[in-house]
């Protein structure tokens, strides 16, 4: 029971430190590479107004100076102003591009996640059956494929080709959406469907599943009520791993489909050296990764009885 | 009187090797890959950076270019052939570090236990939880991209998983019959390691390495599309995916040829390793 109470608190503790390791592991990484912001290759400046903005920013003082200001403001909500667009505050420039971001990935979830569960399901019924087969083979294809490449054959075919859909994937109408989320999707329609499969197929073959069909319940009641509940827990457990998945999908499909979120800025923040912008996303990342795996964690716990009894799972 | 044949382990893997016909297939692809890329100067029309064909820039496929040729005039399928050089040679090396790598630690934690064994699990988890290609890109981002920082950046992250499959193996294989035999005649760690437990861990270290080799070409494709990866003008299928897309409302062969063969390399390759991995362990199937 003292485990139960303590698990959540260690991982929070456990999350804390991870947070403050990454902010001054990356914020000394940023810094320690030759080459800055208002470099000759960025805007031509001259010499003397360069070091007046240098000054401005506080990009004169010593490393470990900057650090402790950037983190005394980051503690009262101020993440300062990114360099590329002087004109906001980071926060501001994150409050604008969290909607297409969040919107297009989680219903990416959304539809992903119960067409893989029902393909899992279908594929262990009717083992080594074509539906088998077919679901064995999408979750190959969208284990193993990059979701840019799926992005570009989706643009390529319905976009170019067939024009039937938009290729920019964020605007007022839902419609351009679609080709997105259909990209996003992939990453759960494929984990579920092999997760589901497997731990499907692990609990039709326990020994709980003949006692109940000789105890003369119907099939169907046995499939839905007792073999979906205990394949059910240790699906759990790969959230983490498909939340990564879209999470870090986001940077790619942004760029394809031109969508103005989160990940856009990932890619273009470090090459410019925009070091408000990249410190905050890497931040806020690690703090979500963070919370999903100590919500996955949670899950599994309270989901797996087994877990809750002194000795843990039997092997 | 019944003869039972009885044959070696290693009988019955191949056996279940060649039964799987996906892999089979597989196998064969990325040979005969293999094999286009080594020889490439010799079947190609043009070298990767000639601008060869400027005359026909932008040229859809044809009998002379099998795959078109792209907007600076340079022959795609000649590109693509190199860029298989690139994309396999990243894979076989970073695979080869990350066993360098991962076999000795995870055969000193599955072996020693205890603090040891603490201390490179808490490293594996660490790993395990970071997405790897976040960390990458921002790595490849600020060290700058190349060749031989690509394969350290993507050794970084592939060890852990070799690590891992080599610690549980050494485990299990640690309390056998005949590993106590060993050492109840005196046997010191360092020959049971040698003589008994890594060579006992043969087939989770091939799979490990074989399912190394797409994980890096992934990584690498990922960094050259995002333009931190491989420099120009040496070809990388991520970077020329990347260079298509301004082209690919029109000259859509300019993205589709890289993609397919990113795809089809990938995807084969892991085929090659499950299939490797089922066979040797028939009991993982699907998992």
């Amino acid at each position: 029971m003292l485990h139960s109470l303590l698990l959540p608190r260690v991982r929070l503790a456990s999350l804390i430190v991870t947070f403050f390791v990454v902010s001054v592991v990356i914020f000394s990484l940023m810094h320690s590479v030759p080459g800055g912001p208002f470099d000759e290759d960025k805007m031509p400046l001259s010499a003397e107004t360069k070091a007046k903005i240098m000054a401005q920013y506080g990009l004169d003082k010593p490393l470990v100076v900057q650090y402790l200001l950037y983190m005394g403001s980051v503690l009262k909500g101020d993440f300062g102003i990114p360099y590329q667009s002087p004109g906001e505050t980071v926060v501001d420039l994150l409050a604008r591009a969290w909607p297409p971001s969040f919107v297009l990935g989680g219903l990416g979830l959304l539809v992903g996640t119960p067409l893989g569960i029902l393909l899992g399901i279908a594929a262990a019924l009717r083992r080594n059956r074509p539906v088998d087969y077919i679901a064995s083979a999408v979750s190959t294809l969208g284990i193993t494929i990059p979701i840019y490449v799926f992005s570009l054959v989706l643009i390529l075919v319905f976009g170019v080709w067939l024009q039937w859909l938009p290729t920019k994937g964020w605007g007022e109408d839902p419609v351009a959406w679609i080709l997105p989320v259909t990209a996003y999707a992939v990453v759960p329609l494929a984990t579920f469907a092999r997760y589901t499969r497997s731990s499907f197929l692990d609990a039709l073959n326990k020994p709980f599943v003949t006692v109940l069909l000789a105890k003369g319940l119907p099939y169907r009641s046995i499939l839905f009520k007792h073999v979906l509940k205990n394949a059910a827990i240790p699906m759990v457990t790969i959230f983490f791993p498909i939340f990564i998945g879209i999470t870090t999908g986001s940077i790619f499909v942004e760029q394809m489909f031109r969508v103005p979120g989160l990940g856009s800025y990932f890619v273009t923040s470090i090459a410019r050296r925009d070091y408000p912008l990249e410190m905050a996303l890497i931040l806020l990342l690690t703090l979500m990764v963070g919370i999903a795996y100590i919500l996955t964690d949670i899950a599994y716990f309270f989901l797996n009885p087994r877990t809750r009894v002194q000795g843990g799972e039997p092997k | 009187m019944n003869v039972v044949v009885i044959h070696s382990p290693g009988f019955y893997a191949r056996r279940r090797f060649f039964e799987n016909k996906a892999s089979v297939v597989s196998g064969v692809f990325i040979l005969l890959l293999t094999l286009a890329a080594i020889i490439a100067p010799l079947i190609t029309p043009a070298s990767y950076e000639e601008q060869k064909y400027l005359t026909d820039a932008l040229a859809f496929p044809s009998e002379t270019h099998w795959f078109g040729v792209d907007n600076v005039g340079r022959d795609l399928y000649s590109r693509i052939l190199y860029g298989a050089r690139v994309s396999l040679g990243i894979g076989v090396v970073s695979a080869l570090f990350s066993v360098l790598v991962g076999v000795p630690l995870g055969a000193a934690a599955g072996f020693f236990g205890g603090v040891t064994d603490w201390i490179i699990t808490r490293f594996v988890e660490i790993f395990s939880v970071i997405p790897p290609l976040l960390l990458a890109i921002l790595a490849a981002s600020l060290l700058g991209g190349g060749v031989l920082n690509i394969i350290l950046i993507s050794s970084l992250f592939g060890w852990v998983n070799v690590a891992r499959l080599v610690r549980g193996q050494v485990m299990a294989v640690r309390s056998r019959e005949f590993v106590q035999a060993a050492r109840a005649m005196g046997a010191n760690s360092q020959f049971i390691l040698r003589r008994h437990l890594i060579p006992n861990s043969m087939s989770p270290i091939i799979v490990g390495f074989v399912l190394a080799i797409p994980q890096a070409m992934l990584l690498e494709a990922s960094l050259s599309f995002l333009g931190v990866g491989i420099n120009p003008p040496i070809p990388s299928w991520g970077q020329m995916i990347a260079d298509g897309l301004y082209f690919m409302f029109f000259y859509w062969h300019l993205p589709l040829f890289p993609t397919l063969f990113l795809a089809l390399t990938v995807l084969t390759t892991s085929i090659f390793g499950d299939g490797l991995r089922d066979a040797f362990d028939p009991t993982l199937k699907g998992k």
